[in-house]
């Protein structure tokens, strides 16, 4: 399997912190507009969100329309966990403390 | 805030694919909602990042688009399209073919401009290369003008500007031992040479200012070619001994393969000055320079540094170098002044030839759309919107477009080979590196997207509006071709094409009648059946005037044994040789005349033998030629033609008066010159284009030059069977001096030519290929409307039109469209003609003829290509026609 890019595991990362509706993703990772929902749109056909609307009653009740949240599928936690160790393998060691 | 995004949600909306577009704008729309109402709660406006946060919408909606396409267009799109292609091979193939003679010609003249005019030239940082010239005050922009050794010396002393300055002489030496003489062009440079050109040999060392001296052993750097060709890339060469020009010279290097300059020069040795000549040669301009700028140093700061320089010459020095001074030229814009304009035009027209075939194309195209409304408008009612539609069309134009463009880079690669093969004699410099590189690969690949663009984007809007037809054929029974809109539309494209046709042939036409008037210039001399070739005596062994005399003298004795030679001469400057040797008059019937009088009267000097007049049918128009009493030790003599003559005794018959120039061609003695005996005909040196100059003839044997050009005149007609026979009879004189530039006057009078016959035979077959791409337009959408109007056309014969008016009518048709694009066209190519001005020869852009020929011409071609189409619908059977659709 092609392996994520570095956006999408930011988006992923985002979701599984809780960060589940599109602009706080944006807020979180920091990343423009025009970036998280074209990556939010790759993973959901990929498979490793899902999206669904959240309860009217509650958005009505808070004065605005329903939202729409994401959250991830099994394999979107593979894919993450995965690509996670990958990018980290990646990072140099830590720098060793010099002796005495 | 809220409102500001809003809109930009609904203009961005229409991108994003209609089935999600509802789901879309609706979580947009809640999270702006969801922003607004946070901000509210604390009683503060929607923050102002919001709005740059809606601009990424419409990267989404365009995301979200493009998504979707890409499966659909990969997948279905170009299967689709290879199929419907594949259905009409005709219309394929001759799609494709077209579109390839307008890319494989427009990617191989740009090719050639790519190769001359853009790529940088074969130098490491070519851009600080520059050439610097001794110029007249009054005329800076001029390039070219030699310098002379002193002045050369103090440019290099005093500049602040030059990493390193170098002088250089074009010249032509013998290379002896090793195999049979031959004749090398040589480049003679100072030390600094190899310093400026940046280039690191192949093997050895580059000849540096340490060999300059002229007590330095003698040198030589070989190039790849020579070295190659002479001697089989042998790898041990540096640091044997060649000789050259009887003398011998160490080999030190081999430059790299493509290492080229002076151009065409395949080897390098010393440039030296003597103390002597720097004292002695201020006036004498017969070396370049070029220089290296320091880095950081711009074009205008050098030209500024040498202007000072130059005025302070011209204050040391004032009887050499008053009113002139030094300037500086990139070495590129020295290189190609001359034939930037040309290639441009060439560019312009093969670009036209392109739009003219992208016009056809689009009219093809859309014909064919309409022929296939039945298939569009099923796609339509299975749910295709029209931005489908059109995206599936233009697929289908995209392949075409693509394969168009391989077919096109076929031709081109084959074009691009035959440019860079293309004799240098036709002068347009560095030709020779014209190839099929990345960048022209890529041109191609361009212009084939971008004609896919141009000739399928309006058919394809065009036809896709199919669906509304549709209803309207159920609605109305009626034809989709009659449709006004899309007739006016292939109308347009008649037009068009039309006018770029007219545009191209006025061109076409104009250099036609300039390349005619050329050829029709009497150069003053007979080319016929007289073979020429160059031979220079080695100063080494030939350094007595009388020797040179002598050798020159006996190969002429023995070539008049020859059975097939009518007469045979030498002269020293052949005609269309591209040979300059201008020296200033300075006495006039033993009068010396002012410095301003000495430079008017600056004459071309030729040396010859007695016979080259009759050799060459110069004829002797007054007095008497040369004969072989007029030699060292008689009497000076002189012949001038009739230009120098009327020059230099404006009021008076030349003959008996006395002339004396300033050289003494290194013999000591007197200044060169002599009493007039004979005027002859005036010979147009330098090409048709250029009026003869005014021209002292001295005898050879009086003033004998050891580098002369042999011109022979066969009996039989056929000047190269002379070629062998005299090839012997040097041989036998001396093995050590060979022949080069064995060329004869025929040749030689088609290379004065060359460059005006390539750009007229380029022009006119662009031209050519453009009016039989208008006229094929014009009969494709003749030929269809009148096929469509089969029924209409049957009715009215029914109702009892005659044949002629049928075909009257058809002819109508075309001759408007016609007439249009060819008036049009005319008072474009009256515009456009202007380009070619510098191109003219003794023809105005204005040319009326040109214009009535081809408007006249084209209007014929346009009803030819009409009248099948017409007398088609002129035979339509009512009866049949009536059953028709």
């Amino acid at each position: 399997m092609r392996r994520l890019s570095i956006t999408a595991v930011g988006v992923l990362q985002a979701i599984a912190d809780g960060f589940q509706y599109g602009f706080d993703i944006i807020d979180q990772t920091q990343l423009p507009s025009g970036t998280v929902y074209p990556a939010l749109g790759r993973l959901e056909r990929d498979g490793f969100v899902k999206s669904a609307w959240e309860n009217e009653a509650d958005a009505h009740a808070d004065g605005r329309p329903a939202r729409r949240y994401y959250k991830l599928t099994a394999p979107g936690v593979k894919a993450l966990g995965e690509a996670a160790s990958f990018y980290r393998s990646m990072l140099p060691a830590k720098p060793r403390t010099a002796r005495g | 805030m809220l409102r500001w995004c809003d809109l930009v949600l609904r203009a961005a909306a229409p991108l994003v694919p209609f089935e999600i577009r509802r789901d879309w704008l609706r979580e947009w729309r809640a999270e702006f909602a969801y922003t607004a109402a946070r901000a509210a709660r604390i009683n503060k406006p929607m923050p102002i990042a919001s709005l740059p946060r809606a601009l990424g919408a419409i990267v989404h909606a365009a995301w979200l688009r493009w998504d979707q396409w890409r499966v659909e267009m990969i997948v279905q799109d170009i299967k689709h399209a290879i199929r419907s292609l594949r259905r009409k091979p005709s219309f394929t193939a001759v799609v494709v073919l077209t579109l390839a003679i307008g890319i494989g010609g427009t990617t191989a003249i740009f090719g050639a401009v790519n190769a001359v005019l853009l790529r940088p030239l074969p130098y490491p940082d070519a851009d600080q290369l520059v050439r610097v010239y001794k110029a007249p005050l009054k005329d800076l922009e001029r390039i070219g003008g030699a310098v002379s050794p002193p002045d050369f010396t103090d440019w290099r002393r005093d500049n602040t500007v030059f990493a390193e300055l170098a002088a250089y002489d074009n010249d032509s030496l013998a290379l002896t031992g090793n195999g049979a003489a031959e004749q090398i062009p040589t480049g003679e440079v100072t030390g600094g040479f190899f310093t400026v050109m940046g280039t690191t040999p192949l093997l050895g060392r580059t000849i540096t200012t340490a060999d300059d001296p002229m007590g330095a052993r003698g040198v030589v750097v070989l190039s790849d070619a020579l070295w190659v060709r002479r001697f089989g890339a042998n790898p041990s060469i540096v640091g044997q001994q060649l000789v050259i020009d009887g003398i011998s010279r160490e080999v030190i290097g081999v430059m790299p393969a493509g290492f080229q300059y002076p151009l065409r020069s395949e080897m390098w040795t010393q440039l030296r000055f003597s103390a002597r000549d720097l004292e002695t040669q201020r006036g004498s301009h017969y070396i370049q320079v070029i220089g290296r700028l320091k880095p950081g140093v711009t074009l205008d700061r050098s030209r500024e540094d040498m202007r000072a320089v130059g005025t302070r010459l011209a204050q040391d020095f004032p009887r050499t170098n008053r009113d002139t001074t030094a300037t500086v030229q990139p070495l590129r814009e020295t290189m190609v002044r001359n034939v930037r304009q040309s290639m441009f035009v060439l560019l312009g027209a093969v670009g036209l030839v392109l739009v003219i075939v992208c016009v056809n194309v689009a009219g093809l195209v859309l014909i064919r759309s309409l022929g296939r409304s039945r298939e569009l408008a099923v796609r339509v009612a299975m749910g295709a919107g029209r931005i489908t539609l059109v995206r599936a069309l233009f697929v289908e134009s995209l392949l075409l477009g693509l394969a168009g463009g391989a077919a096109g880079l076929v031709l081109a690669y084959w074009a691009t080979t035959a440019i860079a093969a293309l004799d240098p004699s036709i002068g347009v410099p560095l030709l020779n590196r014209t190839r099929l590189d990345t960048v022209v690969i890529g041109f191609a690949l361009g212009v084939a997207v971008v004609a896919s663009v141009v000739f399928g984007t309006l058919p394809a809007w065009q036809a896709s509006g199919i669906g509304d037809v549709v209803t309207r054929i159920r609605e109305e029974g009626g034809s989709t071709t009659s449709d006004p809109k899309r007739q006016r539309m292939r109308s347009l494209l008649i037009v068009a094409e039309t006018t770029l046709a007219v545009v191209l042939l006025v061109g076409a036409g104009l250099l036609a009648r300039s390349f005619d008037r050329l050829l029709s210039v009497d150069l003053g001399f007979s080319a016929d059946a007289v073979q020429t070739f160059n031979i220079a005596l080695p100063d080494a062994r030939y350094a007595q005037p009388l020797q040179r005399q002598a050798f020159v003298q006996a190969l002429l004795e023995r070539a008049a044994t020859l059975p097939n030679l009518e007469s045979a001469g030498a002269v020293f400057g052949l005609p269309l040789s591209n040979f300059q040797f201008g020296i200033s008059t300075s006495t006039r019937d033993g009068v010396t005349l002012s410095d301003d009088e000495q430079d008017a009267l600056t004459l071309q000097i030729r040396l010859v033998t007695p016979d080259y007049f009759r050799t060459m049918g110069i004829p002797i128009v007054k007095g008497r030629g040369f004969t072989a009493g007029d030699r060292i030790g008689a009497q000076p003599v002189a012949m001038l033609n009739q230009t120098g003559a009327a020059r230099v005794w404006p009021d008076l018959d030349a003959l008996g008066h006395h002339l004396q120039i300033g050289t003494r061609f290194g013999m000591g003695g007197e200044r060169a010159g002599g009493t007039v005996i004979g005027i002859v005909g005036d010979v147009r040196d330098y090409g048709p284009a250029s009026p003869a100059p005014p021209t002292l003839y001295l005898s050879h044997a009086q003033w004998p030059d050891g580098g002369v050009s042999i011109v022979a005149k066969a009996r039989n007609g056929d000047p190269a069977s002379l070629v062998q026979p005299m090839r012997a009879l040097l041989q036998e004189l001396d093995p050590d001096v060979p022949m080069s530039a064995v060329r004869s006057m025929q040749q030689l009078s088609s290379a004065a030519v060359a460059q005006p016959r390539l750009s007229l035979v380029l022009i006119a077959s662009f031209a050519g290929t453009a009016m039989l791409l208008a006229a094929i337009g014009l009969y494709g959408v003749l030929a269809y409307a009148v096929g469509q109007r089969t029924r209409e056309i049957g009715i009215r014969l029914a109702l009892g039109a005659k044949r002629g008016e049928v075909l009257r009518m058809v002819m109508t048709q075309a001759g408007r469209l016609a007439i249009t694009g060819v008036a049009l066209g005319l008072g474009a190519a009256l515009l456009a003609s202007r380009a070619l001005r510098s191109q003219l020869f003794e023809i105005a852009p204005t040319d009326l003829l040109t214009y009535v020929v081809v408007g006249v011409g084209l209007l014929i071609v346009a009803l030819a290509a009409s009248w099948i189409p017409a007398r088609r619908a002129s035979r339509i059977d009512p009866l049949a026609a009536l059953r028709h659709d």
